[in-house]
């Protein structure tokens, strides 16, 4: 069985982010980091892969730095690291033409990401792909196995969970897993190291217009600044606070 | 707020990308299962087994032994794993110092074709613990006049006399002692189910108390013939070793010291006295540039010899100098970033107190501070002054 997980690198959650000229700064950002819930996928085919003997292709859009990420991917036990190379921006449907192309490629089986990236939050990718593929597609799930020829999802539902079955080429996107990404050891970086990493061009995917944007990002701001806090000392100030919390910021 | 290692003049970027991910590992595992934890282990006094499973688990114990299922990592790595663990807590770094460094080494560099097979891949996947037993009673610094002796008998070898001080001793499963044959130290394997054999732990330490610290006592203590280490005799054999831990700790000591100045910085940001946070004024700025200058010493230090250690072009002496001087500077950097934290600088919610009276121990294990400066004296004048004999 081929599994593939989508990866998307993006600013580590504690790193600081600048933005300038309507722009996030990249070239600021410290620490880049896979997104959280891409990680919990990758866990998710790491079990398929030992469950089913099957074979993990990492695949990752984006500019050089996602090689790293790509390789602390194999440290962990992908086999096949696919860095599709682009930089700036992208398009949500350029990215998703991409990934679909390269799946295809691949003969795969079934392909695992995360919900939303913790950068965009746009959780446009999963669905996106699967559509292009003509793919069944489950979202916000927590745990997919394969059983009996089937895929055989859990997800939130109106009752608590549901389980769902599919077949044929599915899609995945997870939520929280139920288990976290394994951590490396020395013996899988060394490994890591090894491991030749397939760089693809966009223009050599034999996608036609997909250089055309039809989505595209206008501008990017900063959150608004936080109001300082107050600080209140003594009892006599008691009234003042009720005051504040019952007509300033209504919780009471 | 997530920790930010002080690295000012980028020395990391120095690093192979292996050692890079080797870094991040070790980092990520120290945040996550080890500073949580590391507080309620001192208070009682403990070595979380938890730890020995997860350090054999990533692989890092006897990092840059090659073979027998060992990681094979350069020099430069082991560093950057003690001084990962260290930022920890120098207990943690003891513990992996001692399991790769003092009791795997000797097997993988004195040890017999039997000997290596045997114990390293159990060693290094953290299921058998050693120990080193060198130090007794009467003799820290001057181990060469120990007492602790073998006497061959049949086919064994009877080891009478004590140790003390022994990291992990009580938790071993294998001690590596040294101990005079026929007048000559030599190398002997214990294993902790040996007649005549006891490893009672020391209590009451005030320093390294998250690392388990024992006396080895020898009674007519009986070991198969084949437990004797063939290959060296001598303190060239336990020097060897010392070597190899020592510069660990080189590396060790700039991450208590990270460590510290990072808690002292966050809190010199946030302590406001007279209407300003602390950290604005000059004196506070001295004491953290202080530290800033002397880690951005050290850390190039300790990167320099780990390309000394994997060129292989190097002499005692230049490991004598760093571990003097980073555990030194590591001590002050301690000590200062205690004062910086106030009167919370003696809570266990701030690490400052804990690393500092860590380094105490750190300061005199492995060849005392002093003692590092009659080798480096030695070296300069050629003449020894360790005693008065000539
Ligand atoms: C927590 C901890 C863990 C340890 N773990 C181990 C272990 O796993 N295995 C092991 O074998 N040992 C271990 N040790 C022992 C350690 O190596 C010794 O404590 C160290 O070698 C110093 O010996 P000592 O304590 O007997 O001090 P001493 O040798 O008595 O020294 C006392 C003081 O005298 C100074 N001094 C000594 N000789 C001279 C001289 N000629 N000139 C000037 N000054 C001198 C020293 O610098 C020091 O300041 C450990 C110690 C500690 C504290």
């Amino acid at each position: 069985m081929n599994i593939a997980v989508l990866l998307k690198q993006v600013p580590d959650t504690t790193a600081k982010i600048n933005v300038s000229n309507g722009k996030v700064d990249e070239n600021s950002v410290s620490k880049w980091s896979m997104s959280p819930y891409d990680e919990y996928a990758l866990e998710s085919g790491l079990q398929m892969k030992e469950a089913t003997g099957g074979v993990l292709i990492a695949i990752a859009c984006g500019p050089e730095r996602n090689k790293k990420m790509l390789t602390d991917a194999a440290a962990v036990g992908a086999d096949t690291l696919i860095h599709i190379s682009v930089d700036g921006i992208l398009d949500s449907i350029q990215v998703q033409n991409f990934l679909a192309a390269v799946i295809k490629n691949n003969e795969v089986d079934v392909v695992l990401c995360g919900k939303q990236a913790a950068d965009t939050n746009a959780g446009s990718t999963g669905p996106g792909v699967a559509e292009i593929l003509d793919a069944a597609c489950v979202t916000m799930v927590s745990e997919v196995s394969f059983i009996e020829n089937k895929f055989i999802s859990v997800r939130p539902s109106i009752s608590g969970t549901e389980k769902v079955s599919t077949n044929g080429l599915s899609v995945f996107t997870f939520d929280k897993g139920v288990s976290e990404l394994r951590r490396p050891n020395v013996r899988g970086i060394m490994m890591a190291k090894k491991k030749v990493i397939e760089t693809i061009k966009p223009e050599n995917l034999g996608l036609e217009g997909s250089d055309s944007e039809r989505v595209l990002l206008k501008a990017q701001n900063s959150p608004p600044e936080k109001e300082p806090g107050q600080i209140f000392e003594g009892v006599g100030e008691i009234p003042t606070i009720i005051s504040k919390l019952r007509n300033e910021a209504n919780v009471i | 707020m997530g920790y930010e290692a002080l690295d000012f003049y980028e020395v990391d970027s120095l690093l192979s990308d292996e050692e890079r991910m080797v870094r991040d590992m070790v980092r990520d595992w120290v945040d996550e299962e080890v500073i949580p934890k590391i507080e309620n282990a001192c208070r009682e006094g403990v070595f979380p087994d938890e730890w020995r499973v997860a350090l054999g688990e990533m692989g890092v114990l006897g990092a840059p032994l090659k073979g027998y299922e060992c990681p094979g990592l350069s020099y430069t790595a082991y560093g950057v794993i003690c001084r990962e663990l260290e930022r920890g807590d120098s207990g943690l770094r003891s513990f992996a110092s001692v399991q790769g460094s003092l009791a795997m080494y000797p097997i993988w560099d004195f040890g017999s074709e039997e000997q290596k097979n045997y114990y390293l891949p159990k060693m290094a996947s953290g299921e058998w613990i050693g120990c080193f037993g060198l130090t007794e009673p009467d003799y820290g610094s001057n181990p060469g006049d120990m007492i602790t002796k073998a006497e061959e008998v049949g086919d064994n070898y009877i080891l009478n006399g004590a140790k003390m001080w022994i990291t992990n001793g009580t938790i071993a499963d294998l001690a590596i002692v040294w101990a005079k044959l026929d007048g000559v130290i030599r190398g002997f394997i214990v294993e902790k189910n040996d007649p005549g054999f006891s490893a009672p732990e020391m209590k009451g330490k005030h320093s390294l108390k998250a690392s388990v610290t024992s006396e080895l006592v020898f009674q007519d203590c009986k070991i198969p013939k084949n437990r004797i280490l063939p290959g060296v005799k001598g303190l060239r054999g336990p020097f060897s070793c010392l070597n190899n831990a020592r510069f660990g700790i080189s590396w060790g000591a700039v991450g208590a010291a990270q460590a510290c100045f990072h808690s002292a910085k966050d809190y010199a940001m946030s302590r406001i006295q007279f209407d300003h946070p602390i950290a604005s004024y000059q004196l506070v700025q001295n004491k953290l540039s202080w530290m800033l200058r002397e880690i951005t010493k050290a850390q190039l230090l300790a990167y320099h010899l780990g390309q000394k250690k994997d060129s292989g072009d190097w002499i005692p002496e230049h490991i004598s100098l760093a571990k003097m001087n980073n555990v030194d500077i590591a001590l002050e950097i301690a000590r200062v970033a205690r004062d910086i934290h106030g009167a919370n600088g003696i809570l266990d919610e701030y690490p400052v107190m804990r690393h500092m009276a860590n380094l105490e121990s750190v300061k005199t294990y492995e060849g005392t501070h002093d003692i590092h400066n009659l080798i480096l004296g030695r070296y300069i004048t050629g003449i020894q002054s360790f005693t008065r004999g000539i």
